[in-house]
């Protein structure tokens, strides 16, 4: 019987109250040795077996990196060069995954370990492995010997869209020999990566150096470029030979109350792009302004909500996370959460805004809650509902961050005819990911609503195969 | 925008002139706008590597040569640092576009187009494409005496082109005098409405000139649009800073606008949202006018 060992080998930390002063990573990752150590508790379950696999949406064979980690004991660098071609055979992106997945609800949460014990640190693994081969230069070693294999097809793919899925979309279609064109509306690309995900988990750097990898690949980036504005799909039609569209939800929910538009309330996508994308955190180094005072209340409970209430905190602010249920139901990462309450976030439970109150200037001032209670019954992802009691509570405030969800964006399927969506703007698609016109597929948040990277990453994957059958069988 | 060996295109400038006092024309390269924008529509621009993203309307282009000339008014750092430090031959970091919807091509009739400061430059291709299919257009444009601009353009391309220049009183503030601009707007809007029938008012200026004349617009009951100018930052709908409150709903400036009914808005809180900033934004001002003199340039 292999030897279990129940604990996890810690990653270090920034201690709270250094990290909290500025925007740089917080969770310092593994070091050789560490995760050489974390490395040795996996059991190496068959690969036709493993959980941890089936719990990963892009089944990325992860015995079989931590395998090559443990056989090259004495040289890193080949150890760290076989698992990332382990890994890159299903996740280009792996420093991001590593980074942002919700581990605990997917391969970790998996991990036949975690029966016992704490499961593998399978995301810090796969993020030390990018890591390692981002920092002596193994990745590009690696990417060079790909580089040789692809064989230019002629064919040529527009993607729409520079987020995860897109990104992923367009690196697997680059490497079956497609010229591909990413069309971005913004001007970087990233998608939630670039403007939602805060510097302190997810490092602008890494990003940059993950997306180079795409231009080695010989992927052309247009930003700037808001398909359906600066060029439609029929249009594109006529120049690629297929489309991929994967321009996420990107487009806020806000609530339907009396003082929404009071100065001082943000939806956590404005207040997030201004901080990551515009750097409104260097003002006035960075021109883009933002204002946070005293007390920053954050509505909702989403890893969205997490990384606003983080930055708000960041930029010296008293927060407070407001959420309509309890504590067991919030969705953002465990991880996040911890680090939140550690970083003193304070948390609501059970309060339901009603009324965003202003002063005489159009400012808010308070916002009022109406006090919740659960029920026993379930709703239809499993939580328990709830209703209001009747009572009401009143909590001063400045500013205001809305961070209950997003839809997708009106802008692409308003200016695409025949491009069949639901009634909540998510686009209709085959079991090939192929919406209603042919050629054209989608995936990420704009199939699913608002979801994961990794689900995201998952589906620009797909699509990619998808799109190789589509192009193969029509020329042949 | 990346190619595939990761350099940056940029957009260059072709042609940079002061057109007026505080009045800067760029002809910018940017054949991917230039194709495709229509009246109505604007961009939103990054002209430095800290830069902001700031909205401004193309006013003139040409789909084949694939440039654009936008105008843009000296009232902050941005605007400023662009004026004092882009020359022509240099480039700008991002050009998006174009955004917004198309100002409506119809036949409304008689129609009094209102330019505000360097608002008119805006008006200019709406009007100038109404008056094409057949309106009877007339732009009037109110602003300081220095700051008059387009003159001939307007004269080539509408029936009636009315200029009323204020005078600045250099012994009053900029506020005080930007009073006198709101008075001969109204003034002149209600002398215009008494002697004349029209079928359509438009007008495109800052907020508080545009609750003004629409105060004065709505006596008369004449149908009336405006382009809002909220503060934007993406353009493209995603984050809502342009949100705006329309007939009694919460729409997004960039995606749902920029034009609006001016019956339909919620004047105050437009007023309000665009002067959430004013104090940091003077502040990124002032601190750019001490490096300008630190270096000596002023």
């Amino acid at each position: 019987m292999p030897k279990l060992i129940k604990e996890r080998v810690p990653t270090p930390e920034r201690p709270v109250e250094e990290r909290i002063k500025d925007f740089d990573e917080v969770n310092l990752g593994y070091t050789w040795e560490l995760a050489l150590k974390e490395a040795e508790r996996c059991l190496q379950c068959p690969v036709e077996y493993a959980p941890c696999i089936k719990g990963c949406p892009v089944n990325i064979n992860i015995p079989g990196f931590i395998k090559a980690l443990r056989e090259n004991k004495d040289n890193p660098r080949k150890a760290v060069k076989e698992a990332l071609r382990v890994i890159w055979a299903c996740n280009s992106l792996p420093a991001i995954t590593g980074r942002v997945c919700p581990q605990e609800d997917q391969c970790e949460g998996a991990c036949v370990v975690g029966k016992v014990g704490d499961p593998v640190n399978i995301g810090k693994l796969e993020r030390f492995v990018a890591d390692y081969a981002r920092q002596h230069g193994i990745d590009d070693e690696l990417l060079m010997e790909e580089i040789k294999n692809i064989k230019k097809n002629g064919k040529k793919v527009a993607v729409i869209g520079a987020g995860p899925a897109g990104l992923t979309c367009a690196a697997e279609l680059a490497k079956m020999g497609y010229d591909v064109t990413i069309y971005e509306a913004l001007h970087e690309p990233g998608g939630v990566l670039a403007y939602g995900i805060p510097e302190f988990r997810l490092p602008k750097e890494i990003l940059r150096k993950e997306l180079k990898k795409l231009s080695i690949l010989g992927v052309k980036i247009k930003t700037d470029h808001i398909v359906g504005r600066t060029v439609t799909i029929p249009e594109l039609l006529k120049e690629y030979d297929a489309i991929f569209i994967g321009t996420g939800a990107g487009t806020p929910k806000l609530l339907k109350i009396p003082g929404i538009n009071l100065n001082g309330i943000y939806s956590a996508n404005e207040f997030l792009t201004r901080i990551n994308l515009m750097k409104a955190y260097k003002f006035p180094e960075y021109d883009t302004p933002i204002i946070v005072g005293k007390r920053v209340i954050v509505i909702g409970a989403g890893n969205t909500a997490m990384d606003a209430a983080r930055s708000a905190l960041r930029l010296g602010a008293e927060v407070i996370i407001a959420y309509r249920r309890g504590e067991e139901d919030m969705t953002a990462r465990i991880e996040e959460v911890q680090h939140a309450k550690e970083e003193g976030v304070k948390f609501m439970f059970f309060v339901n805004p009603v009324e965003f109150i202003g002063d005489e200037n159009g400012r808010v001032k308070a916002v009022k809650f109406e006090k919740m209670k659960p029920l026993e019954e379930r709703d239809s992802r499993g939580k328990r509902k709830i209703i209001g009691t009747g009572e009401y509570v009143t909590v001063e405030t400045d500013t205001v961050v809305i961070a209950i969800g997003q839809t997708p964006n009106r802008i692409i399927w308003k200016t695409t005819p025949g491009l069949k969506v639901r009634e909540n703007g998510t686009i209709v698609v085959d079991e090939n990911l192929m919406t209603s016109i042919p050629g054209v597929f989608a995936g990420g948040d704009a199939i699913r609503g608002e979801a994961t990277v990794i689900l995201a990453m998952g589906d620009g994957r797909k699509a990619a195969k998808a799109i190789h059958e589509y192009l193969s069988k029509k020329s042949a | 925008m990346f190619t595939n060996s990761g350099v940056f295109i940029m957009y260059k400038i072709l042609e940079k002139k002061e057109i007026a006092m505080r009045n800067t024309w760029y002809k910018i390269y940017a054949p991917h706008v230039a194709k495709k924008v229509q009246p109505g529509q604007f961009v939103i621009v990054r002209a430095f590597p800290n830069g902001e993203r700031i909205p401004l309307t193309p006013i003139m282009w040409d789909r084949e040569e694939g440039w654009i000339v936008l105008v843009a008014f000296t009232k902050g750092k941005t605007t400023m640092k662009m004026a004092m430090e882009l020359k022509e031959g240099d480039e700008i970091l991002n050009v998006a576009g174009p955004l917004g919807n198309p100002a409506p091509m119809e036949k409304f009739g008689k129609i009094l187009a209102i330019g505000a400061y360097v608002g008119i430059a805006e008006v200019y291709p709406i009007a100038k494409a109404w008056q094409e299919i057949g309106n009877d257009v007339t732009t009037l444009h109110v602003t300081f005496e220095p700051m008059v601009i387009l003159k001939d353009y307007f004269e080539k391309a509408v029936s009636r082109h009315i200029v009323e220049p204020v005078k600045i009183d250099q012994e009053k503030s900029f506020q005080e005098n930007t009073k006198n601009v709101t008075k001969a707007l109204t003034a002149k809007v209600k002398e215009l409405l008494d002697n004349e029938n029209w079928d359509l008012v438009f007008m495109v200026g800052p907020p508080g000139d545009q609750k003004a004349v629409f105060e004065v617009v709505k006596k008369y009951g004449i149908p009336m649009k405006v382009d809002l100018h909220p503060i934007m930052v993406d353009g493209t709908g995603m984050c809502g800073a342009c949100r705006v409150t329309v007939g009694g709903e919460v729409k997004f400036a960039c995606v749902d606008g920029p034009e609006f009914d001016a019956y339909l808005v919620d004047w105050d809180e437009l007023i309000h949202r665009v002067g959430f900033y004013s104090k940091l934004e003077k502040l990124a001002l002032e601190k750019y006018m001490e490096e300008l003199k630190a270096k000596g340039v002023i």
